[in-house]
């Protein structure tokens, strides 16, 4: 009896592993393909899905969007890079030290540079995913159009006379007086690990306006973050909102994804968002009045420079992949004006895409305050080894709030990071 | 009619094997730790103790690490001992009726995967919408409503509460089945001699169950010093560094590229895994030469 048990069981094994590899070689030969595209959280919008279900219908390739939190997403990429399992698209911030050191795009993607929408993608954005001479990734994001600012709910200002801060006295000021009237001032995401990073790194300009030069200072090893007493000020001011309670009780649990219902709720007064937030806003609770909400420049160090940054969420090829050519059709089809259209106008905070011929749409206010005369890049694009070690900066600050590290112990954390990252790479300024 | 012993070479397949999958490999990892293997040079250099140096390093965070681990081992061990053995106890005498079905609910967080589970635990202990608070403030204990994952000097203790809840049903199944085997003439024995609950547990119950404390306390010390997903998925080592452990470090070693670093952080935890085990034996040879 057990020996027929047995022998059927051991018949039906051996019919299974048969009927797989003949569905390997040959019987499922014919099925449609699926790309594979790993993006951390809030990369990918609902928009683009819908434009990749497009992309089924019109030519059989699916495209299976794995998307991987936000505090997870750099480790597992540089994972799975690392061991050889890469998916067929991958997500990634560009910025040329990021393309080299977190995904070794020489090696790990596919040069993109002949591809029908190359010539067509803005140069400055195209130069932040070129490295020498060859591009490898594709900026479908909002990136010139929109910078990092603090959204602020004007009938809040207006109802607790404060007026809009230009510089940190100000907002210090205006949290102050919201906490006594009990109104939680801002929303700050800290448990995403990269928004507050956001604090100190897109205030670069502002650096920059204090010591001119820096960044080329920076990047030839001829000046430190430790000991700029303007990086200083901008730490302990984050260190400060943070102890005052600015931020609310639970910055340290609060995510990214909330902002919309936070703001909306109308008990927060302000969050550092995208200056298209409103018509994100808008979009989530279509009650909201634009007008209601303003924008001004996150005024850590008395900052007044308008931060800008090219660099953004970027899709690569992995050369390992199987199926580059279905991927670059994807890419290709992303780009055709109909579907850049559909993602700009489906999109609540983007304002326009870094394409030629692309519409911009942004409300009159907004477009008047991106306008600032005094502009400069965030040093995240500005500095090298800045942005690889992002996740890094955003656990030394958290470590600073609850009182693990000082601000000079977060600038000199910096400096350690970006010297390995630079041995690494044999930068020849750090090899003296 | 059959030869005892099997000639020697039946045994070389087994041994290649091994050697070739699991020995060749660990002498590697332990060798590459002497490098500055990392995958932004294709070169490999012998640099010394340089990785071993870095992490005794004082400017280094690894030693509060390793503490890390070590305290999450530590509790861990305790609070899964003592809980799953008096849900065992009283699974086994305690209650009649549906014992079945709360052997299968406290088995059932075992079965869970991790990342549902840390999913889940970080949901339920936001310090503002999670359940947990809510329920406390409910209930006029706002006091205790605590930011169990987001205070730097909580954080480690609500990471090790969760796995004992989700290991806990593991070691009740071991510690119940080691309760079975105990002969009731004994706890009769000991009644007739006037042994209350707790002489009974302490004179008869612990020392006939001692082989299978031994063998959970093996298990729960290898996974406490190896632990990795519980804390990666709940917390990420934050907030800040507070609750990073060795593997966490590892992994981030990994992922960085920093293979050399890596591999010694690995050899580190060998040797700490070695000495434990060692230990671990003998304690289980004793307890087994007492029998």
């Amino acid at each position: 009896m057990t020996k027929g048990i047995v022998h059927a069981l051991a018949t039906a094994a051996l019919a299974t592993v048969a009927m797989v590899a003949l569905g390997n070689s040959a019987g499922f030969a014919q099925d449609k393909v699926t790309l594979t595209y790993l993006a951390s959280q809030g990369w990918v919008y609902d928009a683009e899905q819908a434009l990749g279900k497009k992309f089924e219908e019109k030519t059989g390739i699916a495209i299976d969007y794995q998307i991987v939190p936000a505090d997870q997403y750099f480790n597992l990429l540089r994972t799975k890079l690392n061991s050889g399992e890469a998916p067929d698209i991958f997500g990634g911030q560009s910025g040329v030290t990021d393309l080299k050191l977190q995904y070794n795009v020489e090696k790990n993607a596919v040069d993109l540079s002949n591809e029908p929408w190359a010539s067509k993608l803005d140069p400055l954005v195209a130069a932040q995913s070129t490295v020498n001479g060859k591009l490898y990734g594709m900026t479908y994001w909002d990136t010139v159009g929109n910078s990092w600012v603090v959204n602020y709910n004007k009938k809040i200002f207006a109802e607790n006379g404060i007026a809009v801060p230009t510089d940190y006295a100000g907002l210090k000021s205006a949290c102050v007086t919201l906490l006594a009237k009990g109104i939680q001032p801002m929303f700050e995401p800290i448990a995403d690990g990269w928004h507050h990073v956001l604090w100190f790194a897109e205030l670069g300009p502002r650096y920059e306006e204090a010591t001119p030069g820096l960044a080329a200072q920076l990047n030839a090893n001829k000046a430190t973050f430790a000991g700029n007493p303007t990086m200083l000020a901008a730490v302990t001011q984050l260190k400060d909102l943070y102890d005052s309670g600015c931020w609310g009780k639970n910055a340290l649990a609060d995510t990214f994804a909330d902002r919309t219902k936070v703001m909306a709720s109308g008990q927060v007064a302000m969050v550092v968002a995208a200056s298209g937030f409103g018509a994100e806003l808008k979009n989530d609770y279509p009650q909201t009045n634009l007008d209601d909400y303003g924008v001004f420049l996150m005024p850590l160090a008395d900052n007044q420079v308008l931060n800008l940054n090219p660099a953004g969420p970027t899709m690569f090829i992995s050369s390992a992949s199987p199926h580059i050519a279905e991927a670059k059709q994807y890419l290709e089809f992303l780009t055709q004006p109909d579907n850049m259209k559909y993602f700009v106008d489906n999109v609540p905070n983007a304002t326009g895409l870094p394409f030629e011929g692309v519409a911009k749409k942004l409300p009159p206010a907004i477009q008047a305050f991106m306008a600032n005369p005094k502009r400069g890049t965030v040093y995240q694009t500005a500095v090298n080894y800045v942005n690889p070690q992002w996740m890094d900066i955003g656990k030394d600050l958290t470590a600073m709030f609850t009182g693990a590290m000082t601000p000079e112990g977060v600038l000199t954390s910096i400096d350690k990071r970006r010297a390995e990252l630079a041995k690494a790479a044999k930068d020849p300024a750090w090899q003296q | 009619m059959y030869a005892k012993h099997y000639p020697f070479y039946f045994l070389v397949p087994v041994l290649v094997l091994y050697f070739v999958f699991f020995i060749l490999p660990s002498l590697l990892g332990i060798g590459y730790s002497f490098t500055d293997w990392s995958t932004y040079s294709d070169q490999i250099s012998y640099i010394g103790l340089d990785n071993f140096r870095r992490i005794f390093s004082p400017g280094e965070n690894y030693l509060a690490y390793m503490g890390n681990t070590l305290i999450f081992t530590a509790v861990t061990i305790i609070l899964k001992t003592v809980i799953g053995l008096a849900l065992a106890i009283l699974l086994s005498e305690g209650v009649k009726r549906f014992a079945n079905f709360y052997r299968l609910a406290i088995y059932l967080p075992a079965v869970l995967p991790t990342l549902v589970v840390a999913l889940i635990f970080r949901s339920i202990l936001h310090p503002a919408t999670g359940a947990l608070n809510m329920f406390l403030r409910s209930i006029g204990l706002d006091v205790l409503a605590l930011p169990w994952l987001i205070d730097a000097r909580l954080a480690l203790y609500s990471v090790i509460g969760v796995d004992t809840w989700k290991g806990v049903g593991y070691i009740t199944v071991i510690l119940l089945a080691g309760l079975q085997t105990i002969p009731r003439d004994y706890y009769e024995a000991a009644e007739i001699d006037g042994a209350g609950f707790w002489a009974r547990l302490w004179h008869v119950t612990l020392p006939m169950l001692m082989p299978a404390i031994v063998v959970i306390t093996v298990l729960n010390v290898l996974y406490g010093l190896r632990v990795f997903d519980i804390v990666y998925a709940l917390t990420n080592g934050g907030p800040g560094y507070a609750t990073e452990v060795i593997y966490t470090e590892i992994f981030k070693a990994f992922s960085m590229g920093q293979y050399g670093l890596g591999t010694a952080l690995s050899t580190v935890m060998f040797v700490v895994l070695l000495v434990a085990g060692y230990f671990v034996i003998r304690l289980l040879e004793r307890s087994s030469g007492q029998e």
